[in-house]
């Protein structure tokens, strides 16, 4: 199924994006192309240096029906489902592929066979349409789209997803990462967890992740292992910790696992991005990654970054996960800076760190 | 005794410094001059977690400080450890920072590197790796090198944690006094082998390097920008 969005369905950016980017030469009207493959989802999305900037923004997400992202399933997947996305992109935005002036493409980081259906969908455009090609950084869009629509400037970020979890900051060229995960990522402790315990899937119900869901149920959390070193988080243990405890209670404690693992794993991705907030004297807190649309971690980071006199804010509910739209963004600004690669040395880069990357227009 | 009569237990003061976890206070503690290490609620933590977290950690750090004192190392004088306030009192230390003394008069310094060197083997003969030993976290008052602010200590440290203090150490040499890395590693591994050998230093240097070959390590990265972490 593909959804398709517009800026009558997410909004448009508050601010003008030549304040967040004054280093680039905007007179020019441009449209680029974005495509996300990186994970679950397979998005293309549309963005222009004219507002709304965000033109449209298609995306089919794989949902397997028992068990996580089998990695070849979700690229049969995009494959299958790549051509509708793309067409439905492209007749929001009400463009024809002969409008668009370059394809910008995520190589990375991701899971590799799904990464690879993206770059090759991307490259056969670039070659056979004659458009220049623009490699994007995953995270890095996800930062941007979220400077972009809440106006942060400069912000402090803590970026959750299925596979990241991390506090970045800009500093000197590049998004500097001084706090992620040593091992699980925040969303997939979750999906972890709620799969082994047979909460899931599906993961999301009316918006709200069956671990939340299920902690409604309690009135006190679990007593559950709290690691944070230094800037760090760690959440195997947690995970272990969660998921033998609730094999060990009955079906009427077993909410306060839930609501236990939830505290504990939230505390401490907002612990480190008060510690970043703190060290790097940032003046915002931007949230984003698909775990950004949790109510209750926004609420939480809400309260960090209200108690420390920081403004914060969140991309709409549509660009927290993963989507096309926020890689044209990026291919948008890498392409106006003259970052492109040649479709022959396009290839993917599952460990592609965002600390690895040049960010010259900022 | 006299100081015992001599006015309230405990004066709090003015803010001297807000960290992210912590704040420090301007105190007097039976009219000794004190600070006061607290450990404020955090509004984003359910109120049971954060409870328990404030007082393990603040528990943690007095244990650490007494550990330190046990091997052999100079630390604030505790006064007062309050886990149901989250509240550590200690001696307040008139005396100047060794990331200061560097800039100021490098002669002492490379004198309290040394002792610095003999107090972090006595720490790590101990178990207790420190887990911020920047300049910052070393206060020199006249003649005595003091190590503050034991609130990322632990007190099951093992080898690499020992080789992420020097590591540490090192970086902060080299982000905020790039003229004295050498003199001053050198003077700290002097005291080092004065306590623990010369066969100790040579295998706690083999990990240093590999910890710093990993190119990407952690806090090479942040503390690479942003200059120490926590300074009191």
């Amino acid at each position: 199924m593909v959804s398709v969005a517009t800026p009558s369905s997410y909004g448009s950016p508050p601010v003008d994006p030549r304040v967040l980017y004054p280093r680039l030469d905007w007179s020019r009207e441009l449209y680029v192309l974005g495509i996300e493959s990186t994970a679950h989802t397979f998005g293309v999305g549309v963005a222009s240096t004219r507002p709304p900037y965000i033109l449209s923004s298609a995306r089919s997400v794989y949902r397997p029906e028992k068990g996580g992202i089998h990695p070849r399933e979700a690229a049969a997947h995009h494959a299958r489902v790549a051509p509708e996305v793309l067409r439905a992109a492209l007749d929001a935005a009400g463009l024809r592929i002969g409008d668009i002036d370059a394809v910008a493409v995520a190589l990375g980081p991701g899971l590799g066979p799904a990464l690879r259906v993206g770059a090759t969908v991307a490259r056969g455009l670039a070659a056979y349409f004659r458009k220049p090609l623009v490699p994007v950084n995953h995270a890095l869009a996800h930062v941007e789209i979220g400077r972009l629509y809440t106006g942060l400037v400069d912000p402090l970020v803590l970026y959750v997803s299925g596979g990241n979890t991390m506090v970045t900051a800009f500093a000197k060229g590049r998004y500097r990462v001084f706090g992620e995960t040593l091992d699980v990522a925040l969303g997939n402790l979750l999906d972890t967890f709620a799969r082994e315990a047979g909460l899931a899937p599906p993961y999301v119900v009316e918006g709200l992740h069956v671990v939340d869901r299920c902690a409604l149920e309690a009135d006190e959390p679990a007593d559950l292992p709290y690691t944070v070193k230094g800037m760090d988080v760690s959440y195997s243990g947690l995970l272990t910790a969660a998921l033998r405890l609730w094999r060990r209670l009955g079906p009427r404690e077993r909410p306060r696992v839930c609501l236990g693992l939830r505290e504990v794993a939230y505390s401490e991705a907002v612990e480190v991005a008060e510690r970043g907030a703190a060290h790097t004297g940032k003046p915002g807190v931007l949230l984003t990654g698909g775990v950004a649309a949790s109510p209750v971690l926004r609420e939480r980071v809400a309260a960090m970054a209200e108690a420390r006199g920081l403004p914060w804010g969140v991309p709409p509910l549509h660009l927290c996960g993963d989507n096309g739209a926020m890689i044209a963004w990026v291919g948008l600004l890498n392409y106006m800076a003259g970052i492109t690669v040649e479709p022959g040395e396009a290839v993917v880069k599952q460990r592609w760190r965002l600390d690895s990357v040049d960010v010259p227009w900022r | 005794m006299e100081a015992r009569l001599c006015g309230r237990a405990l004066e709090i003061g003015g803010l001297l410094y807000r960290g992210a976890e912590a704040e420090v206070y301007e105190a007097r503690w039976f009219c000794m001059p004190a600070v006061v290490k607290v450990r404020p609620p955090k509004p984003y933590r359910h109120p049971r977690i954060d409870e328990l977290l404030r007082t393990r950690r603040t528990v943690a750090e007095a244990r650490a400080m007494y550990a330190a004192l046990r091997a052999g190392v100079s630390v604030p004088a505790v006064y007062l450890v309050d886990p149901l306030e989250k509240i550590i009192v200690m001696e307040r230390l008139e005396g100047i920072s060794l990331a200061h003394l560097v800039e100021a008069d490098s002669g002492r310094a490379l004198e309290a590197a040394r002792r610095l060197g003999s107090m972090a083997a006595r720490l790590h003969a101990a178990g207790v790796a420190h887990g911020d030993l920047t300049t910052s976290n070393v206060v020199v008052v006249g003649d005595e090198v003091f190590l503050v602010d034991f609130g990322l200590a632990s007190l099951d440290a093992d080898e690499d944690d020992y080789a992420v203090d020097v590591h540490l150490f090192m970086r902060s040499l080299e982000s905020t006094h790039p003229d004295h890395v050498e003199d001053m590693l050198k003077s700290f591994l002097e005291g080092y082998r004065q306590v623990a050998g010369g066969d100790a230093v040579e295998n706690l240097m083999r990990r240093v390097e590999e910890i710093r070959l990993m190119g990407r390590y952690r806090e090479e990265r942040r503390r690479s920008v942003w200059g120490q972490v926590e300074q009191p």
